[in-house]
Formats: structure tokens, C-alpha cells, sequence
């Protein structure tokens, strides 16, 4: 019963127990609230505060509670995600607090219910696809200007290839920005 | 327990969502399958692929969304349940607007903390002037 680091990890992994088994394998989602963990430290900071202020020591008591209460954390929300498949057992679990998630998850829900209802395309899978087709296109571009002869073949197989040869370019130009990001930051030095 | 439309599962789901709010403790817990059951479309199992009607599907088969306040047996007056269905070609729309009312929903998760990055940028920023 894992719990999984990263959410991308427990996607990947779902997906392929989804994979082998997409109808028994559901997906729950559990949103927890729990109480601050940390109560607010007793008084004693207020009572410093308040001493030197030397507010009527009876009526302080009353109000630092009520302080209190607006001071203790809001209660801490939990979102568990889990892939359970009852035939074989299999559980893997994601849990995170981070609000920023919440929109990111449900977008993996929604890729997995994709899976799970039988549509065709995934978006891991369409990402390996064009992956795949990428490679292949530049393969066919290397053949096709080895031979570079067939002037009706040359239009179509050149598009392969151009669509090919546009993903590792792409890449090369997103790494190329991260170690321009780098080089500044050196420069900056 | 019947199945509801989109619209009354979403604002059922979004007063479930209010319900925890407002008590500070407990749960949701929200689970998506595929819905097989009473479904005339997956092929019979025979005895080359005994596992066809639960692989290969002749069509996509709908979604089932079930939605619940966590409440178990010893609070079964309480309890709410929602469950609805969605058919492959509503699966985009549906989460859209799933994930609306979660983000909605979920409001004690920790909001984005933008501090810490602010303070680790100006070390970054005063470490190497520094040395």
C-alpha cells in the first residue's frame, strides 16, 4: 500500500493497473478536515505582551481565549487519492495538503477516466505517441535524404520528417532556455 | 440509490463540500468506476479470451461517480450519497466541472506559500554579492 512521492509516479502507475485492469479498478478520492495539530502556545506570549500594557489582570484572561480563537490555524484539509483494485488487491495511494494540486489531480482523474470508460485516447498515451511518431519521422527523414529521390514521395515523408524534426528541436530550444536561465543567473554573479 | 443529473450532483456534491466547512472535521470521499453493470455492450467471455467482457469493450462504457459524506454505519442517518453517470462523449465537461467544485470544496488544503520563495530568491540574490 504505497504512498507515492510525486503525483506524476502514482498516474504512470495507475494507469497501468488501469491498464490491465480497467474494469474493476476504481479510483476514490477523500478530502479529510482535521483540527490545527498545533493548538496556539499558551498564553503566555499575550500575557507578556498585555503585562507591560498592564490591562487589568482579571479581564485579560477572558479575551485571550476568544483571541485564541481567531488565532488557531483553520483546520487542515487532506486530499488522499487511491487506486484500488479488489481482484487483485492492488492499492496505490498520492496524498498531498497542497491547494495548488487540487486542479492538476482532477485533470488525472479525468485522464484516467478516460482509460477507465475505454475512450481510445490518453494523454500519457497521446504523449508517447507523438514521442513515438517523432522518432519515427526522423528515422523516415534520414532514409528519405539518403535516397532523396522520388520527387512525388519527397512532399508527404518531408512533412513526416519536418513533424519529426519538430519535437527535438522543441526540446532543444526548452533546454536551451534552462541553461540560458542558468548562464544569466551566472552572469549576474 | 438513485443516479442524478450532472447539475444536481455538482450542487449536492458543492453543499457536501459546505457541510464540512462549516464543522471543521470529517470527510468527503469521492470514487469514479466503470460502470458494467447492466451493460449490454461488452462482448461474452469465451474460452479463448475468458477475459473480454472486462479487456476489450466493443464501445466506451460510462463512468460511474459516487460521491459521499464519509459517514459510516454508526451514523447512517447522516449519511449522504450521491452517485451519477457519465457516458464517454460528456467525460471532458464532466471533470472540468469536477474540478471547479473540488478546488471550490477544498478549501483547507494549504493555499500556494509564496514567503518561503521570496526569501530563498533574495539569499540567492545576496549570497554571491556576499562572497
Amino acid at each position: 500500500m504505497p504512498y507515492y512521492a510525486k503525483s506524476e509516479d502514482w498516474l504512470h502507475q495507475s494507469s497501468l493497473l488501469l491498464q490491465a485492469r480497467p474494469s474493476t479498478t476504481r479510483i476514490t478520492t477523500r478530502y479529510h478536515l482535521k483540527p490545527a495539530r498545533r493548538t496556539p502556545k499558551p498564553n503566555n506570549n499575550n500575557k507578556k505582551s498585555e503585562d507591560p500594557t498592564q490591562a487589568a489582570p482579571p479581564p485579560p484572561p477572558p479575551p485571550p481565549p476568544q483571541q485564541d480563537g481567531g488565532e488557531t490555524k483553520p483546520p487542515r484539509g487532506h486530499l488522499v487519492l487511491k487506486t484500488y483494485d479488489p481482484a487483485s488487491g492492488v492499492t496505490l495511494k498520492y496524498k498531498t495538503s497542497k491547494a495548488a494540486e487540487v486542479t492538476r489531480l482532477v485533470q488525472m482523474l479525468g485522464t484516467l477516466g478516460r482509460r477507465m470508460a475505454g475512450v481510445a485516447v490518453a494523454e500519457g498515451e497521446g504523449e508517447e505517441g507523438q514521442g513515438g511518431e517523432g522518432m519515427v519521422g526522423v528515422v523516415e527523414g534520414g532514409e528519405v535524404g539518403g535516397g532523396g529521390s522520388g520527387s512525388g514521395v519527397q512532399t508527404p515523408v518531408g512533412g513526416g520528417g519536418g513533424g519529426g524534426k519538430e519535437l527535438p528541436l522543441l526540446q532543444q530550444q526548452q533546454q536551451g532556455g534552462g541553461g540560458g536561465k542558468g548562464k544569466k543567473k551566472k552572469g549576474k554573479r | 440509490m438513485s443516479r442524478l443529473t450532472h447539475d444536481e450532483f455538482f450542487t449536492k456534491l458543492a453543499d457536501i463540500f459546505n457541510s464540512r466547512k462549516a464543522k471543521a472535521h470529517g470527510a468527503v470521499l469521492l470514487t469514479q468506476k466503470r460502470l458494467t453493470f447492466d451493460q449490454t455492450t461488452t462482448p461474452p467471455p469465451d474460452s479463448t479470451d475468458p477475459l473480454a467482457d472486462l479487456l476489450h469493450p466493443t464501445q466506451p462504457l460510462p463512468l460511474l461517480i459516487r460521491a459521499t459524506n464519509g459517514k459510516g454505519k454508526a451514523d447512517r442517518a447522516a449519511k449522504v450519497k450521491l452517485a451519477t453517470v457519465v457516458q464517454p462523449d460528456e467525460l471532458a465537461g464532466f471533470y472540468a466541472r469536477y474540478a471547479e467544485v473540488c478546488k471550490a470544496g477544498m478549501a483547507a488544503l494549504k493555499p500556494r506559500d509564496r514567503t518561503k520563495r521570496k526569501a530563498k530568491a533574495k539569499k540567492r540574490k545576496g549570497g554571491p554579492v556576499l562572497a
